[in-house]
């Protein structure tokens, strides 16, 4: 069990497919501790025949709890099924993100590249939402996230990215809306889009931003999904 | 066959008289009022087991009734699996860091020794334990089976307590991620330290009070007798480890299926109501079951609560979540489980709104 455990946390340590889960930063004490897990297991087996043979009273030998193997039920679901990362299904069941915080100061753009802006979509709805000074204002921005089809069937929809801080249990959407893309997009299909931020006014009833930030496309095109396809939290460590 | 060590402290803690895993039985002097005969041990291991059957079947009817309401629908199905593997994932370096300290409390320090070195009074030691929870740079999943090995040391339940609900949320490393998601509002951290060590030293001293030892039906008598140190250590850890192992994986199942079951656009719409929206965002904690490490990013947008109902879902978060009440079940029993969660989850609202009150 512990070896089984452990080789698989210390596999996904050391491969990408931890960047599905969880954030980047966890991957070195996730390989760390599968190796703990490994060399447990091994000190357990090599010591349980010295206890068996002698007839001295030992704990080595004794088996772990039974509930001890639900264990293997994440081990199974991750090595047969391998659910994929969070995607439109889930970023449709919450509400639109919005960013925290840091309400009005910005740091400038930075430079753009080939005449757009490369911005993260958590970044791009927080400038949209939040900046006092209009940083986005006039500027061609370019973006990458993926598609959630629009509930009532129509051309419009939704860019989104999940941003991580920890794992995907805490994973939130950001989504952005776009205009102008005669295209219809598939659900879940990986998009690279570029233009520029349509100003919306602030709902007075709320007080603030119910729906997403809109983009008036004028260039999208299909790109493969990054290695890691979340954003992250910036951690401190 | 598992043999206790003698133990000057062991008549306290295991009342059943019956140390359940060494297949022997011990009569015990009775520490509490009713006297209740001590069960057979071939009788017990059974009745556990359907126990956790039961809390299994349990957790994967719901998921399949939140499953049906999808419609069999394949995308909440990838979604319930990727949480699942997620939490598990998450939680896993943090479990290990946990049995390693536990392993090493369990070779290193002599049994009795920390409480020797603790307060005798509960009055003191409760606080002086709760404060030792800030040095733990771990999240929650560390420290219950860290506080179920100091109460196999002697340490008073109390005391070991407080320091499980404290640690995972004091540390340095819990309150520089608040600080960073809460960026120039450096009260929230102040709030957030204090409102959590007081619910640590609350729910402590209540423990001390009305809390039973026969409640913890799975009372670790389990101090391993190694021939070496490095026996001891490896031994306590690798058990340890299975132990919290498994309960870890059902409480993650439990998490996924509430976040499919429940949409967390439904929490949004009580955030009007001052007192509803604690105790919904502390509903909202104990549900998600976020590492205490990150929950700080997730209650910094939740921009339409109050910074007071923001405050109660950090402070239940780390004391108590539906991932660590599993947990719990597993390492303390179920008797433990069922009254110690209320309580804690009652404490902290409170404590989170007075703090509140008082600084935000």
């Amino acid at each position: 069990m512990l070896l089984l455990v452990g080789a698989v946390a210390l596999w996904l340590g050391l491969s990408q497919a931890a960047l599905a889960y969880v954030r980047p930063g966890l991957r070195p004490p996730l390989a760390a501790s599968g190796l703990v897990l490994l060399l447990l297991g091994v000190v357990a087996l090599a010591w349980r025949p010295v206890g068996a043979t002698d007839g001295h009273s030992h704990a080595h030998g004794e088996q772990g709890p039974r509930s001890a193997w639900l264990l293997t039920l994440p081990v199974l679901v991750l090595l047969l099924v391998t659910p994929p990362a969070l995607g439109s299904y889930a970023a449709s069941r919450q509400p639109p993100g919005t960013n925290g915080g840091s309400a009005g100061e910005f740091p400038p753009l930075p430079e753009p590249v080939d005449g757009a802006v490369p911005l993260l979509v958590s970044e791009f709805v927080a400038r949209a939402q939040d900046d006092r000074a209009r940083s986005l204002e006039g500027q061609r921005v370019r973006l990458v996230g993926f598609v959630i089809p629009d509930q009532g069937g129509g051309r419009e929809y939704q860019l989104a990215r999940f941003v991580l801080a920890c794992c995907a249990a805490d994973a939130e959407a950001y989504t952005v809306q776009i205009r102008g893309d005669a295209t219809p997009r598939q659900a879940d299909q990986w998009l690279l889009v570029e233009g520029r931020w349509l100003p919306q006014p602030v709902p007075e009833q709320t007080g603030s931003f119910t729906k997403p930030p809109v983009l008036l496309a004028d260039a999208v095109t299909t790109v493969h999904p990054p290695a890691n396809r979340y954003e992250n939290t910036q951690f401190p460590y | 066959m598992l043999r206790p060590r003698s133990d000057p402290n062991c008549h306290s803690k295991e009342r059943w008289g019956v140390l359940r895993l060494g297949g022997r039985t011990e009569p015990v002097r009775e520490a509490g009022s009713s006297a209740s005969p001590p069960p057979a041990t071939a009788k017990r291991r059974p009745r556990l087991f359907t126990a956790e059957l039961l809390v299994l079947l349990v957790v994967v009817g719901l998921g399949s009734r939140g499953l049906v309401a999808e419609f069999f629908d394949g995308s909440a199905v990838q979604f319930w699996s990727t949480l699942l593997v997620s939490i598990v994932i998450q939680a896993l370096p943090f479990l290990v860091l946990g049995v390693l300290i536990s392993g090493a409390i369990a070779a290193l320090i002599p049994p009795g020794w920390l409480a020797r070195a603790l307060p005798r009074q509960d009055a003191l030691a409760v606080p002086a334990a709760g404060l030792a929870g800030a040095a733990l740079p771990g999240c929650e999943c560390a420290s219950v089976p860290i506080a179920a090995r100091l109460r196999a040391n002697g340490v008073s339940p109390a005391a070991a307590f407080a320091f499980m609900l404290a640690a995972p949320a004091i540390n340095p490393v819990v309150l520089v991620s608040t600080a960073v998601a809460f960026p120039g509002r450096p009260k929230m951290v102040l709030a957030r330290f204090l409102a959590s060590l007081l619910t640590s030293i609350v729910v402590g001293l209540i423990w001390s009070r009305v809390g039973r030892e026969a409640w913890m039906t799975r009372a670790r008598s389990r101090l391993v007798e190694g021939d070496s140190r490095w026996a001891a250590f490896t031994e306590t850890a690798r058990q340890d480890f299975l132990h919290a192992g498994g309960w870890l994986v059902v409480g993650a199942m439990a998490a996924a299926t509430l976040q499919v079951a429940v949409p967390r656009s439904l929490v949004q719409q009580l955030a009007g109501h001052q007192l509803l929206a604690a105790l919904c965002l502390g509903l909202l904690a104990v549900v998600l079951a976020i590492c205490s490490e990150a929950d700080a990013f997730v209650a910094a947008s939740l921009r339409q609560f109050s910074l007071s109902a923001r405050l109660v879902f950090l402070v239940v978060g780390p004391a108590v979540d539906i991932k660590l009440v599993a947990m719990q079940t597993g390492v303390f029993g179920r008797r433990f489980a069922a009254r110690f969660a209320p309580l804690t989850f009652a404490v902290a609202v409170v404590c989170a709104l007075l703090v509140g009150r008082w600084l935000l």
